[in-house]
């Protein structure tokens, strides 16, 4: 305890004297007499107005500096601000707890999750299908990560910052949806699997195996089709799919919105101007063929009354 | 347990007999697939007589004319309308030139980010109605057969709908005309789903992202088997060219308008619109009773993508008595390059067009959408009396301006604006059907192009 009093006490003496040396050189600087008009050469009998003005704002603005950092270098304001600092440890502790916590929770699902392997898989039914895991991550993500990414940016890249936020999230949605997508495809061949081990034990105990491994092919191709046509129709993969489209819509329009922020600084079209480009020439496009139409339609009048 | 009875040594013998077989299909294989492949798609001679944007007309003549009426294919959106031409043999275009009918066929292009808003509308009243137009004067007739291809047939029965002033036959094939069914996996995804909202967020509908929609509607054969089957017949080289000429024409997929496939989605598939004859375009009601030419439906009875039920009732819902429907024993594709259907399916539809053939009615009003009723008897007593304004029709349909020639020349639109000014001079009062004709060849706003195909 002494020693950390000890340490935050250095720390405080090499502050007070960093912020000393600091406020006495914008002194110098800001003095009336010399100071940067002297160092470009200037005597102060040829000090233009301008010179003059902008010598009192450098004036007010040091010492608005130097009353600043005075205040901060006092010694109580200097323990609040490390007293501040050494909160930070807590901050980033806190963070670890929550993020370490999240990791149990899904790791002790996933053991959850192992525990139910061998249990007997259903033929043609996709209604027990083991979407938790994938929520479980879901759940976790959002939970505890997701909020770091919602903390509010500040200053003035504040809205870059925020997309940039907003693409990482999306990202990882997107990834998340998809896996699951992806694992609804797998279920079929696992099913398929089960499907077939039971058909190939009924045979060999009935002595009926197939010779031709071309056989045991179309047997499994067959029984694969059958489970993939029972899956796609069922509402559980449709969902799942629908999840995995606005998932993936979400993360391209962050990504877009990213792309625009960077796009923009530089000398060319980004797709936005773009899309409003060629909205623009649609519309004038349409337009014309429009009038055009009309313009037909009322010369054929004319010429047929004229005929 | 029993004792089971494996015979290992047939296995075996097995075995050793199929590696023996997979070893030389391997060296046969490398043989053929480093050998020189015809894989060539869509070889049958073409000419591009009319474009517009990125909107192609192919146009294609037979050796010996014996229709007088010349057809139009609309193919969909969703891939390349090069599959009615994918291999010699198979060739549904072939077909119809052996038959003696001139074809013209649409080809859409590849959209760009430009095309983003445009929508049914544009490709119907614009793109189809100046196509339409610029035939009919081209082969001076006030209508033409029209053809349509799944998404292209719906395209078709919208513009029969709004146009059947200038529709001769309308054919319709695989084509959606009933959504409300949950026999296609495709109209479950669709109705279900937000992928409408696809298009809109990527600015038109990736193909490459509908041909992965389209291979999961069957993993197990369109991602598996159907390799397994490349790979066990990959050391005859027939079997290897026309499965690498599928391939290319699969994976052959222009991206689709964002706004085009925001509204096929939403008021076809997911409010079925289209068959209760609810569907607007650009303001303008969709109503099928409207369609009072001859129809003949043809689908397929194992169609995943379109099945029967998605085809089956347009027509009951069309204004036509002459109607007819056919289900083939085939799948969505089967239809236009299987070999068996390729006896049956072209050949019926250029017999069922020649018999409506008939005599072309001069002047029936090209602005008039009368009733089925009216319009049917029109046309009926138009085809026995107008012999002679048919045979003058059919004469000049005959020796069509080769348009190519034409624009080489750069005579196109003089030419046409002076062939139009000299049928004026000849006559006192124009009839509807040709001021119907004038007004779609001045709207032909798209350029006439002369690439000759090799």
């Amino acid at each position: 305890m002494n020693e950390e009093k000890k340490n935050e006490t250095n720390a405080e003496t090499v502050f007070a004297d960093w912020m000393k040396s600091v406020t006495d050189f914008w002194k110098d600087m800001a003095k009336p007499e010399g100071g940067i008009a002297e160092m470009f050469g200037m005597s102060s009998s040829r000090k233009s107005r301008t010179v003059r003005q902008a010598q009192k704002n450098l004036e007010t603005g040091s010492k608005i500096f130097q009353s600043l950092f005075s205040s901060v270098s006092n010694p109580e304001h200097m323990e609040t601000l490390f007293k501040g600092a050494d909160t930070l440890p807590d901050f980033l502790s806190s963070l670890t707890r929550q993020t370490w916590d999240g990791i149990f929770d899904l790791q002790r699902k996933w053991m959850e999750r192992l525990a139910t392997i061998g249990q007997e898989t259903k033929a043609y039914s996709f209604e027990d299908i083991d979407q938790e895991t994938f929520r479980t991550l879901r759940e976790i993500y959002e939970k505890e990560f997701r909020k770091f990414l919602h903390i509010p940016s500040l200053g003035l890249n504040r809205f870059q910052q925020e997309r940039v936020n907003n693409l990482i999230d999306r990202y990882t949605l997107f990834q998340t949806a998809l896996s699951e997508l992806l694992y609804m495809f797998y279920v079929p061949l696992e099913k398929t699997a089960a499907v077939m081990q039971e058909e190939i034990e009924q045979m060999a105990e009935k002595g009926e195996l197939f010779a031709d491994f071309k056989d045991y092919y179309n047997m499994w191709i067959k029984v694969l089709e059958g489970h993939y046509m029972t899956l796609l129709k069922s509402p559980e993969y449709t969902q799942v799919m629908d999840n995995a489209i606005e998932a993936n819509l979400q993360y391209v329009k962050a990504r877009e919105e990213v792309m625009y922020d960077l796009l923009q600084k530089l000398p060319v079209p980004t797709n936005r101007d773009m899309d409003d480009l060629y909205k623009d020439f649609y519309l004038l496009k349409k337009k014309v063929r429009e009038l055009a139409r009309k313009v037909e339609r009322d010369e054929q009048q004319k010429s047929g009354e004229t005929l | 347990m029993s004792q089971s009875q494996i015979a290992v040594d047939l296995i075996l013998r097995k075995i050793t007999e199929q590696t023996e077989k997979a070893k030389s299909r391997v060296q046969k294989a490398s043989e053929v697939l480093l050998s020189a492949l015809n894989t060539d798609i869509a070889t049958t001679p073409f000419e591009y007589v009319y474009e517009e944007d990125r909107v192609r007309l192919k146009h294609y003549r037979p050796s010996k004319k014996e229709h007088k009426v010349p057809l139009l294919l609309i193919y969909a959106l969703i891939n390349r309308e090069t599959m009615l031409d994918l291999q010699p043999d198979r060739s549904v275009v072939q077909t119809f030139l052996n038959h003696g009918m001139e074809v013209y066929k649409i080809d859409w292009g590849y959209p760009t980010k430009k095309d983003q808003y445009v929508s049914i509308d544009d490709h119907v009243n614009w793109y189809i109605d100046n196509i339409v137009d610029f035939i009919r004067e081209r082969h001076n007739l006030p209508k033409i057969n029209i053809m349509g291809i799944c998404m292209g047939g719906a395209f078709s029965v919208m513009y029969s709908a709004l146009h059947p002033e200038k529709v001769k036959n309308l054919v319709t094939t695989v084509t959606p005309t009933n959504f409300d069914t949950d026999k296609g996996l495709l109209h479950i995804w669709m109705r279900n789903s937000r992928a409408f909202q696809l298009g809109d967020t990527y600015r038109n509908m990736p193909g490459d992202l509908m041909n992965l929609g389209f291979l999961l509607l069957n993993p197990a054969r369109l991602i598996l088997d159907k390799y397994v089957g490349f790979f066990e017949n990959m050391d005859d080289k027939d079997f290897v060219e026309n499965f690498v000429r599928m391939e290319k024409w699969i994976f052959d997929s222009p991206d689709v308008p964002a706004a085009t496939f925001h509204q096929f989605i939403t008021d076809c598939y997911q409010k079925n619109l289209l068959i209760q004859s609810k569907l607007e375009l650009n303001g303008k009601r969709v109503d099928l009773k409207n369609i009072t030419m001859p129809v003949l439906n043809i689908y397929g009875q194992f169609d995943h993508l379109v099945p029967p039920e998605a085809c089956n009732l347009l027509t009951k819902h069309v204004g036509s008595r002459d109607t007819e429907d056919i289900c083939l024993k085939t799948g969505h594709i089967g239809i236009y390059v299987s070999s068996k259907c390729q006896a049956l399916f072209a050949p019926k539809v250029a017999k069922w067009l020649k018999e409506r053939e008939g005599d072309e009615p001069k002047a029936e009003p090209a602005d008039t959408k009368t009733d089925a009723k009216t319009a049917q008897s029109k046309g009926v007593s138009a085809r026995k009396s107008a012999a002679p304004a048919g045979i003058t029709a059919s004469s000049a349909a005959a020796a069509p301006p080769a348009g190519g020639l034409a624009a080489k020349t750069g005579e196109t639109g003089r030419g046409k604006a002076v062939s139009a000014k000299s049928r004026r001079s000849g006559t006192k009062k124009k009839t509807a059907a040709e001021r119907s004709t004038d007004a779609g060849k001045k709207k032909s706003t798209g350029k006439k192009a002369s690439v000759r195909k090799s």
